[in-house]
Order: C-alpha cells, then sequence, then structure tokens
C-alpha cells in the first residue's frame, strides 16, 4: 500500500469532491422538509382552534403583561435552566408537575361520576363487600396454605357470590348511614392512606415509617376536611382531590428528596403553581381585564343551551367519561386476554397454527377497518340482535370498545412479546406452571407496556364520532345520563352538532371551546401513557 | 474453528511434551482433584437410553447413552454445536417448549422414563432446578427472586429461613443480607449468577443444571462459582457445561465428550479423559487439535 501512495492522487482527504454527498443531502432535506410540513400544519391548526377558544386579544394587554412576568417567564426560564444542565431535571419537572395535574384531572371526574351517577351509600356498600370478600378469601388461606384448586375456587365463588352481595344489600338497606363526606373519609382517605403507608414502609423497609405515613395521610384527609368545610367548601371534595393528587405527589417528593434525585427539579411545579396565583391575584386586584373565553368555567359546568354564550359541554362531557368507562371495562380485559391467549398459549404449527396466523392477521385488518363499521355492527350486534335501546352508553361504549379491541390486542401483544424468553425459561425451570408463569412473571413484565398501549388506544375511543351517529347517540342532552342505560351525547357528537348550527359564534367560538376540551384530556391521557412508560423504561 | 486452529498451532511449538491441557494460572498441571475431595458413590440418577433429539428435520443428538452418578459432578465439553445444551435441556425437558423440538429413545430419572405419558413435566423440573447461561433474575427484589420458586411450589412456610439458607448456601448472603428488597437487576453480573444458583436451590431439587454458568463472568465471579459447584456436589448432583477445559477438568468426577454431529464420544472418570482419552477424536479436541 505504501509503495502506491506515490502514483495516486496527492490528496486522499476527498476535497476534491469525488465522493458525492448530494443524493443524501437531498434525501435527508425532504424528510425534514415532509416531517415539518405535517407537523406545522397540525400544530397551526391547533393553534388557530386554541384561539378562537380562548380569544386572548379580548383581554387587556396588562393583563397578559402580567401572566407573562408572573408565569411564563419564570417557568421558561427555569426550564431553560433544566435543559442547559441536561441531567435528567425536566424528568423531575415533569412529573411533577403531571402527577398533581392528572390527580386533579382523575378526582374530578370521580367527583363527577359521584354527582351525577353513583350513590355514595351504594359505593360504600359495594367498598365493604369487596374487602368482605378479600378478608374471606385471605383467610382461607392463611388457614388452608395450600388449597386444591376446586376447594380455592369454591371459597372465591363463594365470597364473591354470596358473602359479598350479603354485605352489600346489608349496608345499602341500613336505616341510618354515615354522612357523605364520612363515607369519602372512610373510602377513599383511608385507601389513599393504607397505599401512602404500603409505599412508605417498602421504601424505608420499616413498618413503624409506614404506619407514621399512613396515620399522617388519614389525618390530613380528615383535618383538611373539615378546615376546607369551615370555610365553606365541601370537605368531600377535598378528600377525594387530596386521595388522587395530594398523596402521590407527596409520595412522588419523598423519593425525590430522599433519594437525591435532582430535587432542583421540584421548583418547576412551585414556580408554576406560585406564577399562577400571584398572576390571579395581581390582575384581580389591578383590575385587567381577562380574555373573554368561550372556554372558561362556565362552559365545562353547564348545558347546551340556544345562546352561544351560555352553551356548555358539561353533559357530553359526562357522557363521554361513562362512555370510556364501559369501553375501557369491555375491552381491556378481553383485549388483555386474546393477546395473552396468542402469545402465550396459541399453538404455533399445524393446522391449529394456520387458524391463528389467519386471526392474527385478521386482527391486523380489523384494526383498520372504518369506524362507521364499526358503528353499524354496533347497531346490529347490540340494538337489533342484543335488544337494548340505541343511544344509551353501554351501547356507544360497547361499540367503541368493539372499535378499539384490536388496536388493545396489537399493542398488548407486542407488549408480551417484549417480555424475554429468558424471564419464561427462568420460571418453568423453577418448575412453575405455564399460568404461574404468565401470572406471575410475563403480566407483571408486560404491564406497563400493555397500558402505555392501551391508554393511546383509549384516545383513539374518545374521540370517535362516526359510530356514535350510526347507534343513535342524541346531538345534544341537557342533563348528564344517570346511568349506563341512559341516553347520552359525548364530547365529539356535540362538537359536530354545534358544527352544524347555523349561528356564526357556535361554528366557531363554541366548537373550538368544545375541541380544544377534547385535546386537553386526549392529551392529557396520550401524557399519562408517556409518564407510565418512561418511569417504567428508567427502571430497567 | 479457524480461529482455534490458529491458536493451537501457535502454541504447539512450545507445548509439545505439556499436559495434555494448558495448566490454569496457579495450578500445577491438570489438578483434577483440587476441590474434589469426597468420598463417591456411584448411583446412577440420570440415565439415557439411545436418546434420539430432533429440531424439525435435523438430528441435534444421535443415540446418546449415559449414566449420571448421584451427587458428582458431571461436566458436558465439546465443541459448539454439538448439542450438550440440548442434552441439558432434555433432562428436565425444557425442550417441551420448543415446538420444533422430538425427543426419541429413554431418559430415566431415578428410574422413571420421564418421557412417559405420565410424567408432568413441572413436577420434573420441581426435582431438578437450572442455571442458565447468561443470568436471567426475575425483575424482583432479591427475596422475591429466591422465593420464586418456594412460593410458585407451594412451599411457603419458613419462607424467611429457606431464602438465607439458600443465599448462605450460594455465597452470597454476605453481600445481600442487608438489601433484600432491592432488585436483583442491581447485583453485578457474578452476584447475579449466584443469586440464580440459590433461586435453584431454594427449592431444595435433586439435580441442579448448568448451562455453562461462568461463560458470561470474569476470572474472581468464575472461580467464587466454581467452589460453589464443589460445595453443592456435597449435596446434589450437578451437571454442568461448560466450555472451558480447565474447568472441567477442575471441577468435575466425570467427563462426558460430544463431538459434532451430536455424538457423545466418550465418557468417563474427569482424570481418564484428560489424561488418557481411548479415543483419538477426543484427545484431538481436548489438544485443541479440533474444535
Ligand atoms: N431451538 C432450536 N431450533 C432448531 N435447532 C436448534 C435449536 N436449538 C439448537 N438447535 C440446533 O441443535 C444443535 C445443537 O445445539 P445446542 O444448543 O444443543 O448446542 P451446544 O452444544 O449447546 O452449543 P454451544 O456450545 O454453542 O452452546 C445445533 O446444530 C443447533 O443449531
Ligand atoms: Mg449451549
Amino acid at each position: 500500500m505504501a509503495t502506491e501512495s506515490g502514483t495516486r492522487d496527492q490528496s486522499w482527504f476527498g476535497d476534491t469532491g469525488q465522493i458525492s454527498r448530494l443524493p443524501g443531502r437531498v434525501f435527508a432535506a425532504t424528510c425534514l422538509g415532509a416531517t415539518l410540513f405535517a407537523i406545522l400544519t397540525v400544530f397551526g391548526l391547533l393553534v388557530y382552534v386554541a384561539n378562537d377558544a380562548f380569544r386572548p386579544a379580548t383581554a387587556d394587554p396588562r393583563w397578559h403583561l402580567v401572566f407573562f412576568l408572573t408565569l411564563v417567564l419564570p417557568s421558561l426560564a427555569l426550564f431553560g435552566y433544566y435543559v442547559a444542565r441536561g441531567d435528567g431535571e425536566s424528568w423531575v419537572a415533569a412529573t411533577a408537575l403531571g402527577i398533581p395535574f392528572f390527580g386533579l384531572l382523575l378526582g374530578s371526574g370521580v367527583l363527577l361520576l359521584f354527582i351525577d351517577v353513583l350513590s355514595v351509600v351504594a359505593w360504600l356498600a359495594f367498598v365493604l363487600a369487596v374487602l368482605a370478600a378479600a378478608v374471606v378469601i385471605k383467610s382461607h388461606r392463611r388457614i388452608r396454605p395450600a388449597p386444591g384448586f376446586l376447594e380455592h375456587l369454591l371459597v372465591i365463588v363463594g365470597s364473591l357470590g354470596a358473602v359479598a352481595p350479603a354485605v352489600y344489600f346489608g349496608v345499602v338497606n341500613l336505616p341510618v348511614v354515615p354522612t357523605p363526606w364520612l363515607i369519602y373519609l372512610l373510602t377513599f382517605g383511608a385507601a389513599g392512606a393504607a397505599l401512602a403507608g404500603l409505599v412508605v414502609a417498602r421504601r424505608r423497609s420499616s413498618d413503624r415509617a409506614g404506619l407514621t405515613a399512613a396515620a399522617l395521610v388519614f389525618a390530613a384527609a380528615a383535618g383538611g376536611g373539615l378546615a376546607v368545610s369551615a370555610v365553606g367548601i365541601e370537605p368531600e371534595i377535598w378528600v377525594v382531590l387530596f386521595t388522587f393528587a395530594g398523596v402521590p405527589t407527596a409520595l412522588y417528593v419523598e423519593s425525590v428528596l430522599r433519594e437525591r434525585e435532582r430535587p432542583v427539579g421540584l421548583l418547576f411545579p412551585l414556580v408554576v403553581v406560585v406564577g399562577i396565583l400571584l398572576g390571579a391575584f395581581l390582575v384581580d386586584t389591578l383590575g385587567f381585564a381577562g380574555p373573554d373565553s368561550w372556554l372558561d368555567y362556565g362552559f365545562l359546568t353547564s348545558a347546551d343551551s340556544r345562546f352561544p354564550e351560555e352553551a356548555g359541554i358539561y353533559p357530553a362531557l359526562i357522557g363521554s367519561i361513562l362512555m370510556m368507562v364501559v369501553v375501557a371495562a369491555a375491552s381491556f380485559p378481553i383485549g388483555v386476554g386474546a393477546a395473552l391467549y396468542l402469545e402465550e398459549y396459541a399453538p404455533n404449527d399445524g393446522a391449529l397454527g394456520a387458524i391463528v396466523k389467519l386471526v392474527q392477521i385478521n386482527i391486523g385488518n380489523l384494526a383498520g377497518v372504518p369506524s362507521i363499521v364499526y358503528g353499524l355492527l354496533g347497531l346490529a350486534l347490540f340494538v337489533h340482535w342484543g335488544g337494548l335501546r340505541p343511544g344509551i352508553v353501554i351501547v356507544g361504549g360497547l361499540t367503541i370498545g368493539l372499535l378499539i379491541l384490536p388496536i388493545i390486542i396489537i399493542a398488548a401483544q407486542e407488549a408480551i412479546r417484549a417480555v424475554p424468553d429468558s424471564m419464561r425459561e427462568a420460571s418453568y425451570g423453577m418448575g412453575a406452571t405455564q399460568w404461574q408463569t404468565i401470572r406471575r412473571v410475563v403480566l407483571p413484565e408486560a404491564l406497563p407496556g400493555i397500558l402505555t398501549g392501551s391508554i393511546l388506544g383509549f384516545g383513539r375511543a374518545i374521540g370517535e364520532t362516526a359510530p356514535l351517529l350510526m347507534i343513535g347517540a342524541a346531538a345534544t342532552v341537557y342533563t348528564p345520563p344517570n346511568g349506563f342505560f341512559d341516553l347520552f351525547s359525548a364530547m365529539p357528537r356535540q362538537i359536530y352538532a354545534w358544527v352544524g348550527k347555523p349561528a356564526h359564534e357556535f361554528q366557531y367560538g363554541v366548537m373550538a371551546a368544545g375541541v380544544v376540551t377534547l385535546l386537553v384530556v386526549l392529551l392529557s391521557m396520550n401524557a399519562a401513557a408517556i409518564l407510565i412508560r418512561n418511569k417504567y423504561q428508567r427502571r430497567t | 474453528m479457524t480461529q482455534d486452529n490458529m491458536t493451537t498451532s501457535d502454541s504447539d511449538a512450545d507445548t509439545e511434551n505439556e499436559p495434555l491441557v494448558s495448566p490454569a494460572p496457579g495450578s500445577e498441571a491438570i489438578d483434577t482433584d483440587s476441590k474434589r475431595r469426597r468420598t463417591i458413590h456411584d448411583e446412577t440418577v440420570v440415565e439415557a437410553r439411545n436418546l434420539d433429539v430432533y429440531y424439525g428435520d435435523d438430528q441435534a443428538l444421535r443415540d446418546i447413552d449415559i449414566e449420571i452418578p448421584k451427587k458428582q459432578v458431571t461436566a458436558m465439553i465439546g465443541p459448539s454445536g454439538c448439542g450438550k445444551s440440548t442434552f441439558l435441556r432434555c433432562i428436565n425437558r425444557m425442550n417441551d417448549l420448543i415446538d420444533s423440538c422430538r425427543v426419541d429413545g429413554e431418559l430415566y430419572f431415578e428410574g422413571k422414563n420421564v418421557y412417559d405419558e405420565d410424567v408432568d413435566s413441572v413436577a420434573l423440573r420441581r426435582r431438578i432446578g437450572m442455571v442458565f447461561q447468561s443470568p436471567n433474575p426475575f425483575p424482583k427484589s432479591i427475596y422475591d427472586n429466591v422465593a420464586y420458586g418456594l412460593r410458585v411450589q407451594g412451599k411457603t412456610q419458613n419462607m424467611d429461613e429457606k431464602v438465607e439458607n439458600a443465599l448462605k448456601g450460594a455465597a452470597l448472603w454476605d453481600e445481600v443480607k442487608d438489601r433484600l428488597d432491592e432488585s436483583g437487576l442491581e447485583l453485578s453480573g457474578g452476584q447475579q449468577q449466584r443469586l440464580c444458583i440459590a433461586r435453584a436451590i431454594a427449592v431444595d431439587p435433586d439435580v441442579i443444571l448448568m448451562d455453562e454458568p461462568a461463560s458470561a463472568l470474569d476470572p474472581v465471579a468464575t472461580s467464587q462459582i466454581e467452589d460453589l459447584i464443589a460445595d453443592l456436589a456435597e449435596e446434589y448432583t450437578v451437571v454442568i457445561v461448560t466450555h472451558n477445559m480447565q474447568q472441567a477438568a477442575r471441577i468435575s468426577d466425570k467427563t462426558a465428550v460430544f463431538l459434532t454431529g451430536g455424538e457423545l464420544v466418550e465418557f468417563d472418570e474427569t482424570q481418564k479423559i484428560f489424561e488418557n482419552p481411548e479415543s483419538q477424536r477426543v484427545e484431538d479436541y481436548i489438544t485443541g487439535k479440533f474444535g
């Protein structure tokens, strides 16, 4: 090689341009352009809709200035600092802000359910019934540690079929029941306390610490309830929001502080909350008018109306939540079960294997079937054949559950496939049965992935409109559904109805507010999925 | 293959009259007894008769006959792909998990053919534990890892004590006793492999199968595992696959040499295999002339 260098071109380092990078550069630029175009289009649309919904231009410019100074500037600066340090603080910040946010969202959803749908006493009865059944099963396990399968099954069926209903009806028919807020305290407050106790006991490997934490949480739930009722807020609001938002946040903050894992990230939610409060206080005392948004508290809490200013999305919001309960309850267990069967049990070869392959291919196809066809299917299956009333919550939920079933199956299958075979082999090698392997190794490992995929599927479900049209969901209802067998409307259906109204304010203002509400719910669900995935990805 | 040939032909010149296996650092020639000094009972616990194994149409093992003695260490050596793992997985029927795998012939465990219709493979695996080539602890706490077998087998009485004994048996207790609730994945590779051994002995099996348990470990961890195997043989029958000739020589009582094509070419006392093998092919393999 060295001998030839004399006869070769003097410069070997490519400055004469014999090596062309041009096709690659053009290709990269085209890809980037296409991506940017797609993202910017969607983003532009979102900005446009958000502008219609909030109408920031109607606000006093000084209002904007105040919030810019108290909220936007400090949080941007802090976030920039996190990114500059690049040490993962931004994740701590996002999680610390996300947990209370989702907690509040979830807690509000639960509160709404209790206001409109569930009776508090029935809830208490249900909780006690489940507890009683669990106690029976557990104590049987303790007395007879290794029961036969039949005996075990008998106890489970017996406690669920006899003990639980007995307790339930006993409690429902009690002549005196505790006040609602005590019930909330005994169910949610106690559950939050138990959870906090377990987590802390585990983290610090000390039962004392766990007990203290549980006692503290319970005291906070009770004391806080009393305190807020003194200022005229209903104590059950406090108990529920505290359990769903306060407890998880406190647990997260505790873990970050104790392990010293980038605690600077915790500043972010503080800065945001203080910024909002301070800004609100300032504009209030200085008298700067905020924007005249279509999307405001009234929009979220009132029903539709002939007058755009009074129109709201509340009944459709409740309808969507109830429908999602049905969707999740119907599609999640079936989807995960189907995925488990296909991945773990189904034969791979032979005639049966061929059938399984066919099923597998068709699940892929089903995921792509147009949603209007599912609407038709739901109408045929649940209304004409099942004899249910068209347009009720359960019909909508089951139909859309069918629609996302293939999505959930595929997501769950992927998560299950991602569990390394070495884990399964280890389990079988220990003398575990297939069921034990699935229950103790495969499912726990795959669960974060299954949850992430399913939440994304639920996101698809909440925005579906065409099937709702097919099964006859009402365009507008003025009172939220009271149960799963009531007529309902859902957010996308209601939005569709608003677009059809002649008045300009409906077509632009109210509709935009509805779209933003829907998108916020959807994006929060997706963000939750990302948080779950991220948490478990970093663990392993 | 070529790699092996090259390295050996390099060293052949200097090691012409040396023992068949180059000595491990710090030891004298082949010391087949350095870690094993026990009375030897020659009771057979696992026995294969005319065992053929196929993956689809490919035959992986041909007509294997072997009698594995109780409470001894039996090593399986042979070139890559000769079917050592396959044989090991036949013993506790892990091959059942591979759809294309088919077994002909008989394999007796304590006198019962494990491929008989009435044998439950799960029950079999509860008597024959396994440690895999790369450490595969569950993503659970150290305690739960060791307790896993106890739980699935319903042996939940005195769990703490059993877990502690298993960890002591695997020479891991002192390193982890203060952090039993940390994830097993947070241990080092060598610790993870000892955790897997602890997990296997926690349920007190009769036989422990090890498929190259030290292949992913450094010399120190390897030596710890080797010491451990010597101790385990006081109580358990150990069958171990290894690619490391010195290791086989150091830790085993008997050695089985498989050669390409899935044949068991020679099976005898380890000392005999390494010092005076019957078959020329075995001698060639051990000296590295043939890989
Ligand atoms: N799951 C499988 N499916 C098909 N063929 C297989 C499978 N596992 C092993 N084989 C084949 O069986 C033969 C023996 O493989 P085996 O894994 O038992 O070899 P080995 O002696 O353990 O090799 P190594 O030392 O590399 O681990 C090989 O030819 C291999 O290709
Ligand atoms: Mg192998």
